[in-house]
């Protein structure tokens, strides 16, 4: 099968999960004859009304949060894979998350409900300190970049840790569960912050995405063939930057998926950018709307954290790809 | 007359506080060869990194086509002037086609499929650098040999009037070796381009360039033809090699290196 197929096959399967997911919750709305009726007519019965509400206020809201989140996270692991030249790199790799936790659970304590705002200033805080520490050394030092980023994320996630140990158990269920990643009680807000931010991330890899080959292939190549290595390097690592704080302040630390999502598309459509940026975008939203419907499907009456499902799930499916490699 | 390429003049460049090319001028014509050869750490390797602008020049000039280098842009510079390498480990698996493709990059847009003319500049350069049937596989699973002459069929695909070769026979079999120092002659000779090559092969560049640059602890000691450069009082004391011998080659009447024992 060509790789344009194969990236067809893949959009295909994407859409058919979402509209699954959308589908599928506590109150099914499979009865595809009732959903058509309440798309043509609206809500006319009791019953109808219920179901509009769950469509419109609950799954559709979740289901988009959960793929901007998963296309972000993939589109961050994407860019920093190729910029730091790292198969190992993913998006909270400057101490993101660690910072966005910090702001979050500072704002818990001091008594603030809604963590979002907090959380992506806390994020994007951190990544501007590391580049900021490192602004000299971007094109020549990548890994002092890195170990930066580890540096500063381990001191915020002392303090973190610091802070949530005063919690009394209540809130501090609340934040574990913010911690591990979770897409509930956020509504469409949310999604207006997320899904824009996933389509311009989108729409810059995609001019990126020959600079990222040649990034990717060697920094001095890169420069002999007319890319300004600086330039793209600190476009890339900005925007990566931006697409996981977004996705830190809807929904804390999802994990895997960033990392998870560029290896599968290399594997399925081959490592030109050309083709693996479509195609990690698609597989970051199906692993992240598959693990979260999995996650509020699995336990009934409860729900896990999604990070909890893309890391369980996710580690078990990577470690039998990679057996499978050789 | 020949047309200069590439014109240097009291070029310093260097690391850290120390500077390793000191005032080197010196010309490359269209149309030839020039070896750049010299002892390790006598400045071949950061001459080609100061040419092309990866490392900022400390004091003097370089002029590509007569425009100064600072003057042009990443792009413009790219589509003038190509640069095979030394050998670099890729990260991800590229088809050898797809990466001698990337070596179309400063004529292409920033988005839309490649054009009929790179793909046809793709399969010359990957027919003229021998690689064309492992056009289709991974980069990862070729021999350091082979993995060389796609990075010089990548720079080939850029159809530069000028190339700049870092040791481009360093990984590869005496076969091989020869084939790509004739391909350099031609592409100087027929296709007046200008060729600057890096090499640590005495031999090899004194019969296949048509001039050579010596370069000792950062500037030129000699420049001339492979005959007025290969002097065994200066090659002995600048290898510091007292074996070291010059010796005619009996079948191309070239000079070139021995060791008397």
């Amino acid at each position: 099968m060509n790789t344009l197929a194969r990236l067809i096959l893949l959009g295909v399967l994407t859409l058919a999960l979402l509209i699954i997911a959308v589908c599928v919750g506590p109150t099914s709305l499979l009865n595809f004859s009732s959903l058509g009726h309440l798309l043509r007519e609206g809500a006319s019965t009791p019953e109808l009304q219920r179901a509009s509400l769950v469509l419109w206020e609950l799954r559709l809201p979740r289901v988009l949060l959960a793929a901007g989140v998963g296309a972000n996270l993939a589109l961050g692991g994407l860019l920093l894979q190729a910029i730091f030249r790292n198969p190992l790199a993913e998006p909270y790799l400057l101490g993101l998350s660690s910072g966005g936790a910090l702001a979050a659970v500072l704002a818990l304590a001091a008594g603030m409900t809604s963590v979002t705002w907090p959380a992506l200033g806390g994020s994007l805080a951190v990544a501007l300190l590391v580049l900021l520490l490192c602004r000299h050394r971007v094109a020549s030092d990548l890994p002092s970049l890195l170990l930066a980023g580890v540096a500063l994320g381990a001191l915020a996630q002392a303090f973190t840790t610091a802070i949530i140990l005063r919690f009394n158990p209540e809130a501090l269920r609340g934040i574990l569960f913010w911690l591990m990643g979770s897409f509930a009680n956020q509504g469409w807000s949310a999604v207006a912050l997320v899904l824009p931010t996933a389509v311009v991330g989108f729409i810059f890899t995609l001019f990126l995405h020959r600079p990222l080959d040649l990034l990717a292939i060697g920094g001095e190549s890169a420069h002999h063939l007319g890319v300004s290595i600086r330039a793209v390097q600190i476009m890339g690592i900005a925007l990566a930057a931006v697409l996981a704080a977004v996705t830190v302040a809807v929904c804390g630390t999802i994990g895997f998926v960033g990392l998870m999502a560029p290896h599968l598309a290399r594997r399925l459509v081959g490592a030109p950018h050309a083709v693996s940026v479509p195609a990690s975008l698609l597989l970051g939203v199906m692993l992240t709307v598959g693990s979260d419907l999995v996650a509020r499907t699995l336990l009934v009456g409860t729900e896990l954290p999604v990070g909890v499902v893309t890391g369980a799930l996710g580690c078990m499916f990577f470690l039998a790809l990679l057996r499978q490699k050789r | 007359m020949k047309n200069i390429a590439v014109k240097t003049f009291k070029l310093c460049a260097g690391y850290e506080r120390e500077d390793v090319l000191r005032a080197v001028s010196f010309e490359l014509y269209a149309g030839e060869v020039l070896g750049v050869v010299g002892p390790n750490g006598s400045g071949k390797s950061t001459l080609l990194r100061a040419l092309t602008g990866l490392l900022p020049l400390r004091s003097g000039e370089v002029q590509m086509q007569g425009r100064d280098l600072p003057s042009l842009s990443a792009k413009e510079r790219a589509r003038l002037c190509a640069v095979q390498p030394q050998i670099e480990m890729p990260l991800f698996d590229y088809s050898v086609r797809d990466f001698v493709l990337l070596g179309r990059h400063p004529h292409r847009a920033l988005l839309g499929a490649a054009h009929s003319a790179d793909h046809e500049a793709t399969e010359r350069a990957l027919r003229r650098a021998g690689v064309s049937e492992m056009s289709e596989r991974s980069i990862r699973a070729l021999s350091t040999g082979e993995w060389q002459r796609a990075l010089l069929a990548r720079a080939l695909a850029q159809e530069t009037p000028l190339l700049f070769l870092d040791e481009p026979a360093a990984h590869l079999d005496p076969g091989h070796r020869y084939a790509i120092h004739l391909l350099l002659r031609q592409l100087a000779h027929e296709e007046n381009r200008a060729v600057l090559c890096i090499s640590h092969d005495l031999n090899l560049a004194a019969e296949f360039c048509d001039r050579l640059m010596l370069l000792r602890t950062g500037s030129v000691l000699a420049l001339g033809t492979p005959e007025e450069v290969l002097q065994e009082k200066i090659l002995q004391e600048l290898f510091g090699c007292a074996a070291l011998r010059v010796a005619i080659n009996p079948h191309t009447g070239r000079p070139g290196t021995v060791f008397a024992s």
